[in-house]
């Protein structure tokens, strides 16, 4: 089991379409569109792992894929939790 | 980037471009601030400033543009940018390098989350001094000197592009990378002093195709505005769009009047002053803010690259036409044959 963590240069805020990441290091944006599904952690709590809000087995197929591309991006960080 | 996503109602600005004094130390040609800097009441205290930062960071604005004015003329002004970056909250700042001095150079170098982006409006000093006065060309590479000197490591030099120093942009370019800068090239539009310029400092048709090209073959120019004709398919899915006013961005002055950006500070864009509201409030609910919101330009519906640039830029629109639904001027479409600019 995967626990995601954005990473130190990454902002994540929730909209209504999803999440909008910022990279600090860039200023470059990126909208994902994940709906309710994946929960960004507080602005003031950065620490905390993004949530995921399970759904259906294809949903939280969607959201491990958006995730796995966010993480080719350098915008969270995975970690393996037991 | 699905483009349907770059065009929906954001909750909050991503950014803010905050205009944070009215005092300047030059009196450049084609300040587009200087309406507002002559219109304004005064400067916000740190109090007030350090307030408006905590609604920033509650609002997840992600990052600030300081300009001016020179923001460096206030004294609290790195106290400011502190506190922005102790928030978490990128800090951008438009300053004029004149004042830049060694032992500032060294507070700039120590800061996180700061991108410096200095002006200078040619790579030779007859042509900068022209538009930002005498003896400037040489304080600035003095003052860009002092960052290079210690690898300020997020630097650029931007030059507002007009017909007085666009034969230089190849040397600008290269003057930028000697100094281990990014060149920035910025549109130059009507907006304050601006406007009184237009006819003279304009491009023409053929130097905007020129340009456009030009930055299609530069992806690491950067260009902050958008030059909304460009032909290159990697800046296309950059996901520049003509317009960010009211959607992802708005712009404060001085006093703490807000705008829908930072090219449209006159009285009639005036959508409050966080000294009366919150700028949360000012950002969802003002009046001027769903008309640039909601602005649709007619004409340009029917062009195939309409989903790409929504019609321009409104602020060239309504200072060269007075309409804010009229598509922009500098539209390479409007006088150049599509096969030529597609």
């Amino acid at each position: 089991m995967k626990t995601y963590h954005l990473s130190p240069w990454a902002r994540a805020r929730q909209e209504q379409f999803g999440l909008l990441f910022y990279d600090t290091r860039s200023t470059t944006m990126t909208f994902v569109r994940s709906g309710a599904c994946l929960v960004a952690p507080p602005f003031e709590d950065r620490a905390r792992p993004l949530r995921i809000v399970s759904g259906s087995r294809a949903e939280e197929l969607r959201v491990t894929r958006v995730l796995e591309h966010l993480e080719a991006k350098g915008l969270v960080v995975a970690t393996e939790s037991h | 980037m699905p483009q349907s996503l770059t065009s929906a109602r954001l909750r909050a600005p991503v950014n803010v471009t905050w205009e944070i004094t009215d005092r300047c130390n030059l009196g450049c040609r084609h300040c587009l601030s200087a309406d507002l800097r002559r219109g304004s009441r005064g400067e916000l205290d740190r109090a007030r400033c350090e307030a408006l930062i905590d609604e920033l960071a509650a609002m997840q604005v992600f990052q600030i543009n300081f300009g001016g004015g020179e923001p460096f003329l206030r004294p609290d002004f790195l106290d400011i940018l502190r506190y922005a970056q102790a928030k978490g909250i990128v800090t951008c700042v438009s300053t004029n390098g004149t004042l830049l001095t060694p032992a500032l150079a060294d507070e700039l170098v120590g800061l996180e989350l700061l991108f410096l982006q200095v002006s200078l409006d040619g790579a030779r000093p007859e042509t900068n001094d022209a538009i930002r006065g005498a003896g400037t060309f040489e304080r600035i590479i003095e003052g860009v000197s002092l960052l290079a000197r210690r690898s300020f490591p997020d630097l650029s030099l931007n030059m507002v592009v007009t017909s007085t120093n666009f034969h230089e942009i190849g040397d600008f370019h290269l003057l930028a990378g000697r100094y281990g800068a990014r060149t920035r090239l910025s549109r130059f539009r009507p907006s304050g002093d601006g406007s009184r310029m237009w006819e003279q400092y304009r491009l023409s048709r053929e130097q905007l195709a020129w340009l456009s090209e030009f930055l299609g073959e530069h992806a690491e120019i950067l260009t902050g505005d958008s030059f909304f004709s460009l032909t290159n398919a990697d800046r296309r899915n950059q996901g520049l769009r003509s317009c960010g006013a009211a959607r992802m961005t708005c712009a404060v002055g001085p006093d703490g009047s807000v705008f829908p950006c930072a090219f449209l500070c006159e009285p009639a864009f005036l959508a409050g002053n966080v000294a009366d509201d919150s700028l949360a409030s000012i950002f969802e609910h003002a009046p001027i803010m769903e008309v640039l919101r909601e602005l649709e330009v007619e004409p340009c519906q029917t062009c195939d690259r309409f989903s790409l640039c929504n019609g321009g830029c409104p602020a060239v629109a309504y200072f060269v036409t007075e309409s804010l639904g009229l598509p922009d001027p500098e539209c390479l479409r409007v006088a150049i044959p599509r096969t030529e600019v597609a």
